[in-house]
């Protein structure tokens, strides 16, 4: 049984933290929230999703999971607009979600949960240093590293107590600073990683620019960016993996 | 560890000795085009009707859909006309540039232009007897007639991909004197107009048939869903075949386990020095090519080594292939064919120095039959990635750092979160 209701805009700040990494996910449709929990088809990047019952107008559920194209049920929850509800309720016998908004009606056909890559395990991580800085301070430096390369290196200097997001191309350098004061918490240690940008922008392209990101790091370890959606009663983690030189 | 304790690296010190060979390419190549028209003249008197054998056709890729479309003939040299078709074998007889050259130029290009690709239809005329010439296993008779004198005018361009084309003249008409045989599978392909032509490129290549098979194929619009099927330009239709048969073999060799320990393979031909570094992992690959002043891409001698790359990583690219061009997917394919029968995956890092003995393009198929071949010699092996690379670079022109700003894999390697866990 699941049967809720929910703003069109924190429907879609969900989903789309999901659909930039994988095109098919399961939804945990638990008593207290929803969860989603997937992974790239590379084992690179993971998203880790949750929004609890307190993020909807109305809630229920009893545990069942389902299987869904997140495309097309992006689709469907675009043709509300922001401060629009959606409700969503799952037809136990047809194994279709009815998607309503507002006098438009649509059913979507579910996929069999156990026909998409399973859900991965959460590596457990103790990262020496935590950023903790604005959605836009994070796009304008993964911005600035794209414009030379392909590649971002993600460092901590613990001497100067600053965050560099640090990008070198064939010529060209570029070298974002973010001193202790321009930021909203800084946890320094030694840290300094290097990443893909094409995981990176899509992760960034789903972090609103005004919400607050920590980002744990570490010494040639996987990063992880989590924030709050859904007037805080949501949460978003990313982890990614890092591209190490191995000397 | 030094690579030549394991490598004969002797090579590398007598391509000085080959610089030479750069200033003796015009005349070369002129002596040749006049070799073809004395030669022409003698086969086509009278009237400007002519027999020959067609080994294969080319389509260009200029105003496309407003194409030139033609057959390739080696007039005067009819008996050996297989020798003329670009293929696998070039670099099992060691031909040099100027042999690819000389070949090259003795084939005539007899020439018509199209309307429109479109050819789903077309069965008749010389678009028919092209497209008998591409589906046909061996060289075709044929009987071209011709409006007017060939043009010895010679195209080399930039281009790195299609093989150099030699003299063209337009045809008035063209037709089959024999019945040219066709093989199974090829029948197969051309009957089904309800297969996409991924597909049936794929079941050609299955069958046994060489990338260079498939592709002659494809340009005649031979292949695919009966409305799709259209001329695709030469240059196209190579970088397309290479490039989907590579992305049919990655899909294999996904699951595949990772290679044990870090290789190092090494080939060298016309020009052109290949290191290939594998590394154990999930599929990744990268071609970085380094490009000396005075070869062809890069002739001023002034200027300093010209680098290029372009990388995928294991779910492959989404963008254009910008740097590199057709040499990345056929640098991939000779690496996805090594890891498909060693049962193996792997990260690949091919690094291709172009020298200035590369004095003229001899198309991509030199980089393709290179990497095939590079994991038949020798081989090194590497305590970790790192380490190989900076081997290697020591036989470079460029340095570590210089490497590292330019290749993704140089300066790090993908690992997944299986890795930390």
């Amino acid at each position: 049984m699941f049967k809720a209701i929910v703003s069109a805009s924190t429907l879609r700040d969900a989903l789309d933290s999901v659909s930039v990494l994988v095109e098919e996910c399961k939804i945990r449709l638990n008593e207290d929230d929803l969860s989603i929990r997937a992974v790239d088809p590379a084992n690179v990047g993971m998203v880790d999703l949750t929004l609890d019952a307190a993020s909807f107008e109305s809630y229920e559920a009893d545990g069942g999971v389902i299987g869904v194209n997140l495309s097309k049920l992006e689709d469907f929850v675009g043709m509300a607009n922001a401060d629009q509800l959606v409700e969503l309720e799952l037809d136990e016998e047809t194994r279709k979600l009815n998607i309503r908004i507002d006098g438009l009606s649509s059913t979507l056909a579910l996929i069999d949960p156990d026909s998409i890559r399973q859900e991965p395990d959460i590596p457990d991580l103790d990262l020496p240093a935590e950023i903790v800085l604005e959605g836009a301070q994070l796009d304008r430096g993964i911005k600035a590293a794209d414009m030379v390369s392909d590649h971002v290196r993600l460092r901590v200097d613990d001497a100067e107590e600053a965050f560099h997001i640090q990008a070198q191309g064939d010529t060209d350098d570029v070298d974002f600073q973010l001193d202790a004061e321009d930021l909203i918490d800084l946890t320094s240690g030694t840290a300094d990683s290097l990443f893909s940008l094409d995981y990176l922008k899509d992760m960034n392209k789903a972090i609103p620019k005004d919400a607050e990101v920590t980002v744990e790091l570490g010494e040639e370890f996987p990063v992880k960016l989590h924030y709050r959606i859904a007037e805080g009663q949501g949460n978003v983690t990313y982890m990614l993996a890092p591209r190490i030189q191995s000397d | 560890m030094r690579l030549d304790e394991y490598m004969d690296l002797a090579a590398e010190s007598e391509r000085a000795k080959r610089r030479r060979l750069a200033q003796e390419k015009s005349y070369d190549i002129l002596d040749h085009l006049a070799e073809f028209q004395h030669r022409f003249e003698e086969t086509v008197q009278g009237d400007s009707l002519f027999g020959s054998v067609s080994p294969s056709i080319f389509v260009g890729r200029s105003n496309y859909p407003k194409v030139s479309t033609g057959i390739l003939s080696p007039v005067g040299h009819e008996d050996d006309a297989a020798r003329f078709e670009t293929s696998a074998g070039w670099y099992d007889e060691g031909v040099s540039i100027s042999d690819v050259f000389r070949r090259r130029t003795s084939l005539l290009n007899s020439n018509q232009s199209t309307d429109a690709v479109n050819v789903h239809d077309s069965w008749d005329g010389f678009l028919g007897v092209q497209r008998e010439v591409a589906i046909a296993d061996r060289p075709v008779s044929v009987e071209i007639g011709l409006d007017g004198r060939p043009d010895v005018d010679f195209d080399v361009g930039r281009d790195d991909v299609a093989t150099p084309t030699g003299p063209r003249a337009h045809a008035r008409s063209a037709d089959l004197a024999e019945n040219p045989h066709v093989p199974r599978p090829v029948q197969k392909t051309l009957e089904d107009d309800d297969w996409n032509a991924q597909g049936a490129m794929n079941y050609l290549y299955r069958r046994g048939f060489d990338v260079y098979d498939v592709n002659t194929i494809l340009s005649a619009g031979a292949l695919g869903r009966g409305e799709n099927r259209r001329l695709v330009p030469t240059r196209w239709s190579i970088t397309a075949v290479d490039d989907t048969v590579g992305q049919f073999l990655r899909g294999g060799i996904q699951t595949n386990p990772s290679i044990d320990s870090v290789e190092i393979h090494r080939n060298e031909f016309l020009g052109n020095a290949f290191w290939v570094i594998l590394a154990p992992g999930d599929w990744e690959f990268e071609l970085v090519e380094m490009k000396a002043p005075g070869s062809v891409w890069n002739p001023d001698p002034e200027a300093g080594m010209w680098l290029a790359a372009d990388s995928e990583g294991f779910e492959g690219r989404t963008g254009y292939v910008d740097e590199t061009a057709g040499a990345y997917h056929a640098a991939r394919l000779g690496v996805l064919e090594y890891l498909e029968r060693e049962g193996r995956q792997a990260k690949a890092l091919v690094l291709r120095h172009v020298s200035e003995d590369y004095w003229g393009p001899a198309g991509v198929w030199q980089v393709r039959e290179s990497v095939r071949n590079a994991f038949d010699g020798e081989r090194a092996e590497a305590e970790t990635f790192a380490a190989a690379v900076r081997q290697v670079t020591d036989y470079l022109p460029v340095s570590l750092s210089d490497l590292r700003r330019k290749s993704t894999m140089a300066s790090g390697l993908q690992m997944n979160l299986g890795d930390f866990s």
